[in-house]
């Protein structure tokens, strides 16, 4: 047979020992194959005949679906591991579309069941239509159990109506520190494969507002998901064992202190405002607020258009961050600025003297003292002039200093720029010059003297964030050093291992003299414990240093509708400080909108909170004293 | 006497074999593809199945001696088509795979299978040295090589793929040295991170998905998972005709391609699909038995390259269905729909006929 044998003689022996050796391995290689045939024809063996039945089951249902399992959402804790935000379990009640053959017909049906109006579904429907239909679609969310025991002993019935439970958001302490945590919400159509980092899917709830929103990415989780079969009736009656366990989330812990916070928001009552509060050392903030509040639980839901079409209709804003996201004119608060570049630059010295009738003519203007009324503050020197507020002694050394430097100062300072928070939003406010005016005001670009004496006061276009204040007093407080203000501490990066977000803070530093730093720090110190506009701050032995401020309305702010005219006159109150004078252990910036004189209303705000936080530290160097380790990080 | 001499030369059980697969594969084929309400695909199978027949018929009749020394023309046309390809190639599914000529869409890939086969044999032919040695082991990659670097820049992974097993097949055939097949398998594992390094994602994340079959539900992972129970469900006897739930309602992709197996696989069970196994391995077995026969190395070399490729693609598609390899993209020989596969196909058994019919020394 073989081919070799009838091959010309002339081949030599090697030829012929080739030939046979290349017979041998054709006879390899169709070995090799063959074995492979029988490999397969097992492997055929297993899958229709040994594993026939559980194949047939899957393939005779033909109801192989696939389902997302939501992960966990990382739990967000304060400073000393107390819970703010977790998560509950919900009842929702969701509809499988394949299963109504006339969805028309049956919407008032599923209406009255549902005690839902027609509209309403079909909106949440009409969001599904080019969904795959196998998808369920949630008509209903977080029912009560009476309402899911009603649905569920009727899957005879309505077998097209289930109960599906949901890890919901949870937000423990309702409005407490509302702006900060922010909310979570379902993900709307444009952010659904938005996302870099991990695809949304449709249905997924994600962080909206504050840190739930910033750090979404390590508390939202990796969504799993499974298999499953189910009958005729849409219920799962067996798991495929194929799928994916869903990642929980990552914890976060915050440097806010609840009791702070708590302290904090009910000191400010029923006023409008914000506040924060700082480690001037590290920039965390150990609480902060605004006013008025909300509850982030109602977001938590999907269908929170309602409630948030109520919420932003509200003449009093309460989504509106007005820590970070409100900007208004500093008022005298700005005194301080003024004071230490007029120190710095050589301008003032603390012996310069002014007199102050009540109000300075500039050109054909007459500009006024708060204490007009009083016939002025007479003979004033700088630190009076800072103790008792008075404008005249700023408007002559603002005009003297010209508008670029005290801009320049201004900006050294961290106003006109983002503090750079960690949270999803910040505002810049504005530090005016002639610059800025010719950009913002084209019909009028020329830069008026009056405006130099507006912004010496704190007034005119100047507009700062209550956050880049207290980020201000800090560095008065700590000598100069800026630091960027957070508000996450730590984040678990795996089950009980804690990371620093970041180890430094630091953004800048402005070098003061320790003659200026003094002075400041003394003039601030008299604002409270002398007969200063501060007095109602004063805690003793605690040496808080304050300055108050004023911030006339000139013009309706932003976020005040104008109905509200007659008490949107009143002017702004703040309070910003420090405290201890000689080693400041907080910082703060308190402002309440149309609140009136800042030493009136924001100065016992800001006192709750120092009383509250030096109690707090006296238990703590007790405890250290009796057993030397520190409770709080 | 004349037809009986004629019967002689021509392997029927071969030729039979090869046609019985083709029209089981037009009849999946119509079964695939009767649900999406389109009878083309089996219409064109049918005429591309004509065209084949023809194409074996002419591969047959010209003595292979004769189409050896067209080789390097062959060859150069086939690289020259692949060089189009890349540059006027037009794109399914993402890979630049298809040539337009007139009216009608080929793949120069499939035709650069023949030719590599017929230039490797050539080349391997007219040798008479004992074992593989290394100038000749670098000829033999250099002529796999081409080809499979032009295809791999298509990018058609899987087309690609198939000429694995016609280098290592022919390379083994040859007789390589132990120790050059030691050096050779330590460079290949040392290569091995790089190549890694530059496949496309979703190359990579067909292995992946491979190894660990749950990471991607919608994409591979569900191909594969809809092809077990696809073939599983079939059971022993099959679901019938036209019955295949897992086929007729889509939940198999690619179903008439590469997939096909799957849709024989439930409708006609396990015996159906053992059948075709056995028209298979009567093929293998037929050509192997041509290979011992043949008349010169050419002809060895010739008829082993056909079982290379097209037993060792046939493996590597039907490994893909019962999950046992990674997902490919090979179509099944003489079954998936596509005509430059079954024409290529018929075309290498028109060759491997020639060298049968031409085992005897006139």
């Amino acid at each position: 047979m073989s081919a070799f044998s009838t091959l010309p003689q002339s081949k030599d022996r090697q030829d012929f020992y080739e030939e046979r050796r290349l017979t041998g391995r054709i006879r390899v290689v169709q070995s090799m194959f063959v074995a492979v045939l029988i490999v397969y024809v097992m492997a055929f063996w297993y899958l229709q005949i040994v594993k026939a039945d559980y194949y047939l089951k899957l393939s005779d249902n033909n109801r192989l679906r696939r389902e997302t399992l939501q992960p966990m959402r990382g739990v967000i804790t304060d400073r000393e591991r107390r819970v703010l935000a977790s998560n509950r379990i919900a009842f929702n009640i969701q509809l499988d579309r394949e299963a109504v053959p006339d969805m028309a017909a049956f919407l008032p049906e599923m209406s009255a069941i549902l005690t839902t109006d027609e509209e309403t579904l079909r909106n949440r429907l009409s969001r599904y239509r080019r969904r795959p239909a196998f998808i369920p679609v949630v008509l209903k969310e977080d029912v009560d159990l009476a309402e899911a025991a009603y649905i569920e002993s009727r899957r005879l019935e309505l077998p097209m109506l289930s109960v599906d439970l949901e890890a919901r958001r949870f937000y423990q302490h309702g409005s407490l520190a509302a702006h900060v945590l922010g909310h979570v919400g379902e993900a709307t159509d444009a952010q659904i494969g938005s996302r870099e980092k991990g695809e949304i899917e449709m249905g997924e709830i994600i962080g909206q507002m504050g840190l739930e929103r910033s750090f979404d990415d390590a508390l939202r989780g990796r969504s799993g998901w499974k298999q499953v079969v189910v009958n005729n009736l849409g219920r799962t009656i067996q798991d495929v064992d194929v799928g994916r366990r869903p990642t929980p989330g990552h914890a976060i812990r915050l440097t806010i202190d609840m009791d702070l916070q708590r302290v904090l928001e009910e000191a400010f009552g029923d006023e409008a405002g914000s506040a924060v509060f700082l480690d001037p050392h590290s920039g965390e903030v150990l609480a902060m607020a605004s006013r008025p509040g909300f509850d982030p639980n109602v977001f938590a839901g999907r269908f929170s258009q309602d409630t948030w079409n109520a919420l932003m209709t509200d003449r009093r804003h309460p989504l509106q961050d007005r820590a970070s996201l409100s900007k208004f004119a500093p008022g005298s608060i700005f005194k301080i600025v003024m004071t230490v570049a007029a120190l710095e630059d050589g301008f003032a010295g603390p012996g310069r003297v002014e007199n102050c009738t009540g109000s300075w003519r500039l050109g054909r203007k007459s500009l006024r003292c708060w204490a007009i009324n009083k016939g002025g503050h007479g003979l004033t020197n700088l630190r009076d002039a800072i103790v008792h507020s008075c404008n005249v002694y700023f408007y002559k050394l603002g005009y003297e200093m010209g508008i670029e430097r005290i801009a320049r100062w201004a900006r050294a300072f961290g106003f006109g720029s983002r503090t750079g928070i960690d949270l999803p939003h910040e505002e810049a406010g504005t530090v005016p010059d002639p610059q800025w005016k010719a950009r913002a005001y084209p019909s009028d670009p020329t830069w008026h003297p009056g405006e130099t004496t507006s912004v010496s006061i704190g007034q005119g276009a100047l507009e700062v964030t209550p956050l880049q204040m207290a980020v201000f007093s800090a560095a008065i407080g700590n000598g100069g050093t800026l630091y960027r203000p957070h508000i996450v501490l730590s984040r678990e990066t795996q089950e009980g291992v804690d990371e620093l977000v970041q180890d430094d803070y630091v953004a800048g530093r402005v070098e003061l003299r320790p003659r200026t730093l003094r002075f400041i720090r003394d003039a601030m110190w008299g604002v409270v414990n002398e007969d200063g506009t501060g007095r109602r701050a004063r805690l003793a032995g605690r040496d808080v240093c304050a300055k108050t401020g004023t911030a006339q309305v000139a013009r309706a702010s932003r976020d005040i509708d104008a109905d509200e005219m007659r008490k949107n006159l009143r002017s702004h109150a703040w309070f910003i400080g420090f405290a201890p004078r000689d080693d400041p252990k907080i910082a703060w910036a308190v402002f309440v909108q149309n609140g009136g004189h800042g030493g009136t209303i924001a100065a016992p705000i800001a006192r709750a909170v120092l009383e509250r936080f030096f109690e707090k530290q006296d238990l703590r160097s007790e405890g250290e004293a009796v057993a030397s380790a520190s409770a709080i990080r | 006497m004349l037809a009986r001499r004629q019967f002689d030369n021509f392997d029927s059980i071969l030729f039979f074999s090869g046609l019985a697969v083709a029209m089981v594969g037009l009849g999946v084929i119509y079964s695939a593809t009767a649900g999406a309400a389109m009878s083309g695909p089996f219409l064109r199978q049918s005429l591309w199945l004509l065209i084949g027949l023809i194409a074996l018929t002419v591969a047959l009749t010209v003595d292979y001696h004769t189409l050896a020394e067209f080789s390097y023309l062959f060859y150069g046309l086939a690289i020259l088509l692949l060089v189009l390809t890349l540059i006027v190639g037009r794109s399914v599914n993402a890979s630049q795979s298809w040539l337009g000529i007139g009216g009608i869409q080929f793949q120069p890939s499939e035709l650069a299978k023949v030719a590599t086969i017929l230039m490797l044999a050539t080349h391997l032919g007219r040798e008479r040295v004992q074992g593989l040695g290394f100038v000749n082991f670098a000829a033999i990659t250099a002529i796999v090589g081409v080809p499979v670097l032009l295809i791999i820049r298509q990018p058609d992974l899987g087309t690609a793929a198939t000429f694995a097993p016609l280098l290592g097949g022919t390379i083994f055939l040859a007789g390589i040295r132990v120790r050059t097949l030691l050096i050779l398998a330590l460079i290949a594992a040392l290569a091995l991170p790089i190549v890694w390094g530059h496949l496309k994602p979703y190359q990579k994340e067909r292995v992946r998905t491979f190894v660990e079959p749950t990471r991607d539900p919608k994409g591979a992972g569900y191909q594969l998972m809809q092809s077990h129970i696809a073939v599983g469900s079939g059971g022993i006897l099959g679901k019938g005709f036209l019955s295949g739930t897992q086929g007729q309602l889509q939940f198999l992709p690619e179903q008439h391609t590469d997939f096909v197996f799957a849709v024989l696989a439930e409708e006609r069970g396990f015996l159906g699909s053992m059948a075709v196994l056995a028209l298979y391995f009567l093929i293998l077995y037929r050509c192997i038995a041509i290979a011992r026969a043949a008349r010169d190395r050419l002809g060895v070399f010739l008829v082993m390259g056909v079982v290379f490729v097209i037993v060792g693609q046939t493996l590597m598609n039907i490994g893909v269905v019962v999950g046992l390899l990674p997902t490919t993209g090979v179509p099944l020989p003489l079954m998936s729909y596509g005509g430059s596969s079954l024409v290529i196909t018929l075309t290498c058994f028109g060759l491997v006929l020639n060298v049968w019919k031409r085992r005897l020394v006139n």
